[in-house]
């Protein structure tokens, strides 16, 4: 335990190759193994996708249970498989539970909202406010549901992970936590991350050891400094920008706000008046400081948070490096894209080629609104459709071979349980049987991710 | 299977069972028995536990190949995890399925699921919109009609980058307007009709909430003369008349986020692609489409316009891109068109004397709106 602060700094050593250190540092840890290669991740992400176009979309049950199966079972805390049991039946029945319960809900409330928008606001966006924060609520509730779904069917050792009731309790205390959080412009955000990740890790279980989070919210300042550096810098900037040495001379702030950017660009007698524009590149500085602030606060909390948790006989040591994930997305998304525009340019080549250039172009230029050709006009409809789906199951696959798969294995080789004598202590725990199983967090799209 | 698996004997390095209660690896020694039928655990503490060789299963979609998962069907919770390949290849059933389990509660849900959007999509929403239609203040018809005039140019924008454009030739739109009046007559609508014409090639027209008749260039450049855009102008307003864009348009906003529900995350952008197709090509019923008709030929007659001009559309319309049936969506791919054709013949008088329905110059201006 005391050894946590020596190197767990936010910005501690540069990334080295993960298991030296831990082995020469702690002998007696028990160190968390990532076994399974790309290749097979990406084969099995491929397969299990393209049986999800072909079904039009009825597999994906399957696919995210056997998608999960492999990355659960590639984690080996102690060099033992975690096990992912979920049953895709289950998931789908869940699924239509969720449905049923849910089609009221959204069909009936939202032509009410829409309704009463145009009739009283004379626009829809009130109804659509109106219905996006009337789904708020449920979106945390799902959320809760689906995590005590998954631990629920989570496994170690053959003994069962669990997460007790308390969805409800989840809801509104995000609501509330959401409200403080936006009321102080983000100031309190550390304290909400805090005691939301407290409600949870509270409730989970590993057989019949709690898991408990100690610590105090402020301890996650740390890993917002990255972003607050960056606002504060965008602030000065700003400030520098357009009061201090303006970059539009005669333009006062008052002005730009009323009337905006166009009237700005409407003469261009102004815009020869510019002091230095090129400083405005300052703001892409501060855009990207800011993106990688957000994803250092996100992970620097995940690894404070985890070293912090402690069950019975049992302690955790996170060293995930923020900047390391940060390189993992732009490096996988970049990739993700690249392979994906490939993919797209190949089928829209071989299409042309097989159907003729024009005809291709009058069937998908319209968007499939204009049928145009001799084919029957649900032919085009369903190609489009499973165009549409293919696409985005190709983004699916890449997402998870390129980014999902070196996150996991970043988090397994660094993660390791200092402490674990209180495993002799701890016996196997009830099922946690639930009828809808992540159904509700499938249906709100929440379910995406792995 | 080797003589040597007969014998018993069977390396077990690596090997670990764990007992689905304490999760402490067990250090076990494996073994076949019973002619190779039963598999043999042996605990460190010298406990047996037997698995039946054709109830051991492998866990599927394991990573690595270095080692592999067994369990037993008679224990939900025990496992063995080994690294031996040739305990793998002595199992018999080692990757049969599961049976499922709930079947019968799965198909009621299902079924209850599809239940519940038909009855949603089918009854509840199309009740619920209809009454509405009554009720909704003219101001916000006529914000629903711009909102979703405004979806539909930026669906059917090629480019991505802007709706597409409304043609505003002022003499073209003149002679629309002069159209409208003449068709409308003394008749008092609840609404006033705003008329407008898209640069598109489509040969089509539609109706949209709060009194929109929208047509698209593609169809006066179809039409045979003035009289059949007239004609196809009385239809539509027909449709304003009796709300039916109104219904529609609150049918869609109804069964969108059920669509999207339905199709997680796919396709949200394809059920709205999907609606707006369905707004444009409004397959009212056929009740509503008679009635329209009906009412086109009574402005039509009422406007000293021969009201087989209606027909003459049609049959134009059907002539021309008949074996294209996507195009013309809304006038070509209702069933009845034969009826709607002598139905139009029929409302001809044959002592009135017919005029056209604007002067030459006022077409050859329509014609020239998009210009």
């Amino acid at each position: 335990m005391t050894d946590r602060s020596s190197n767990a700094g936010p910005w501690g050593t540069p990334p080295t190759a993960p298991t030296t250190p831990i082995a020469a540092k702690a002998p007696g840890w028990m160190k968390v193994e990532f076994v399974g290669s790309r290749w097979a991740l990406f084969w099995l992400a491929l397969k299990t996708g393209f049986l999800t176009v072909i079904t039009l979309g009825i597999y994906r049950f399957w696919m995210k249970t056997r998608l999960r199966r492999w990355y659960w079972s590639a984690i080996r805390p102690g060099g033992h498989p975690m096990e992912y049991v979920g049953d895709p039946i289950e998931k789908l029945l869940g699924f239509f539970i969720a449905v049923v319960i849910l089609t009221f809900y959204i069909g009936i409330v939202n032509l009410l909202l829409m309704f009463v928008s145009f009739s009283v606001f004379n626009s829809s966006w009130v109804g659509y406010l109106a219905s996006f924060a009337g789904v708020i609520p449920l979106w945390f509730y799902a959320r809760y549901r689906a995590r005590r779904y998954v631990l629920g069917r989570t496994r170690w050792r053959g003994v069962r992970f669990g997460l007790e009731k308390g969805a409800w309790g989840y809801a509104w205390r995000a609501l509330v936590h959401w409200a403080i959080t936006i009321c102080t412009l983000g100031v309190l955000w550390p304290r909400m991350t805090f005691w939301l990740e407290k409600y949870r890790t509270d409730r989970t279980f590993f057989g019949s050891a709690r898991l408990t989070q100690a610590g105090h919210w402020t301890m996650l300042y740390r890993g917002a400094v990255p972003i607050g550096v960056s606002l504060a810098l965008t602030v000065v900037l700003t400030v520098w920008i357009i009061w201090l040495a303006p970059v539009f001379p005669q333009t006062t702030f008052a002005e730009l706000v009323s009337e905006g950017w166009d009237g700005l660009f409407d003469e261009d007698a102004e815009l020869q008046a510019l002091a230095d524009p090129e400083r405005l590149w300052l703001f892409v500085f501060c855009i990207l400081g800011l993106m990688y602030g957000a994803v250092h606060y996100r992970w620097a909390a995940k690894r404070i948070l985890a070293n912090y948790k402690t069950a019975p006989g049992i302690t955790f040591h996170s060293d995930v490096k923020p900047p390391r994930i940060a390189v993992i997305y732009v490096l996988g998304v970049f990739l993700s894209y690249l392979v994906l525009t490939v993919a797209i340019l190949a089928v829209i080549l071989i299409g042309a080629a097989m159907l003729g250039f024009d005809s291709f172009l009058a069937w998908f230029g319209l968007g499939g609104i204009s049928a145009v050709g001799d084919w029957p006009r649900w032919v085009a409809v369903v190609l489009m459709g499973m165009l549409y789906l293919s696409a985005f199951l190709l983004w699916g696959v890449l997402y998870n071979t390129f980014v999902t798969f070196p996150i996991m294995r970043h988090m397994a080789l660094t993660t390791r349980l200092p402490d674990y004598h209180g495993l002799d202590h701890i016996s196997q725990r009830a099922r946690d049987d639930f009828a809808e199983a992540e159904g509700f967090a499938e249906a709100l799209d929440l379910g995406a991710a792995i | 299977m080797t003589d040597v698996l007969a014998t018993r004997a069977m390396d077990a390095t690596g090997a670990s069972y764990f007992d689905g209660d304490v999760p402490q690896p067990r250090e076990v020694t494996l073994a076949l028995t019973q002619g190779q039928s039963l598999l043999e655990i042996t605990l460190d503490d010298g406990q047996v536990v037997e698995w039946p060789l054709t109830e051991v299963r492998a866990l599927p979609d394991i990573s690595g190949r270095a080692q592999y998962v067994l369990r037993w069907t008679g224990d939900p919770l025990a496992r063995l995890v080994s690294p031996n390949p040739f305990l793998l290849s002595a199992l018999p059933q080692a990757t049969r399925r599961a049976p499922p389990k709930g079947r019968g509660r799965l198909i009621k849900w299902a079924f209850a699921a599809v239940a519940a959007v038909a009855l949603q999509i089918f009854v509840l929403v199309p009740l619920l919109a209809d009454n509405m239609a009554k009720f909704i203040p003219v101001d916000g018809e006529k914000a629903l009609g711009e909102a979703t005039f405004g979806h539909i140019r930026e669906a059917l924008d090629d480019t991505g980058l802007s709706p597409i454009e409304v043609c505003t030739s002022e003499v073209g739109t003149t002679a629309l307007n002069k159209l409208v009046a003449k068709l409308s007559g003394d008749r008092a609508f609840r609404q006033d009709v705003t008329i407008a014409v898209l640069d598109h090639e489509m040969v089509n027209a539609f109706a949209l909430p709060g009194g929109y008749v929208v047509l698209f260039r593609g169809l006066i450049e179809a039409a045979d003369g003035p009289d059949e855009v007239a004609a196809v102008v009385a239809h539509e307003i027909g449709h304003v008349n009796s709300r039916d864009p109104t219904r529609h348009a609150l049918r869609s906003a109804g069964s969108i986020g059920v669509l999207g529900l339905l199709f997680g995350d796919f396709a949200g952008g394809a059920a709205v692609l999907f609606l707006t197709e369905r707004l444009i090509a409004a397959q009212y019923s056929q009740a509503a489409e008679t009635a329209a008709d009906e009412f086109a030929h009574e402005a039509l007659e009422d406007a000293g316009i021969s009201p087989a001009a209606l027909g003459r559309m049609f049959e134009n319309l059907q002539g021309e891109h008949g074996d294209r049936s996507g195009v013309a969506a809304h006038f070509l791919t209702h069933p009845a068109m034969g009826d709607r054709i002598r139905a139009a013949r029929a409302a001809v008088d044959p002592d009135a004397a017919y005029g056209p329905s604007m002067p030459d110059e006022d077409w050859a201006a329509l014609q020239n709106i998009c210009k």
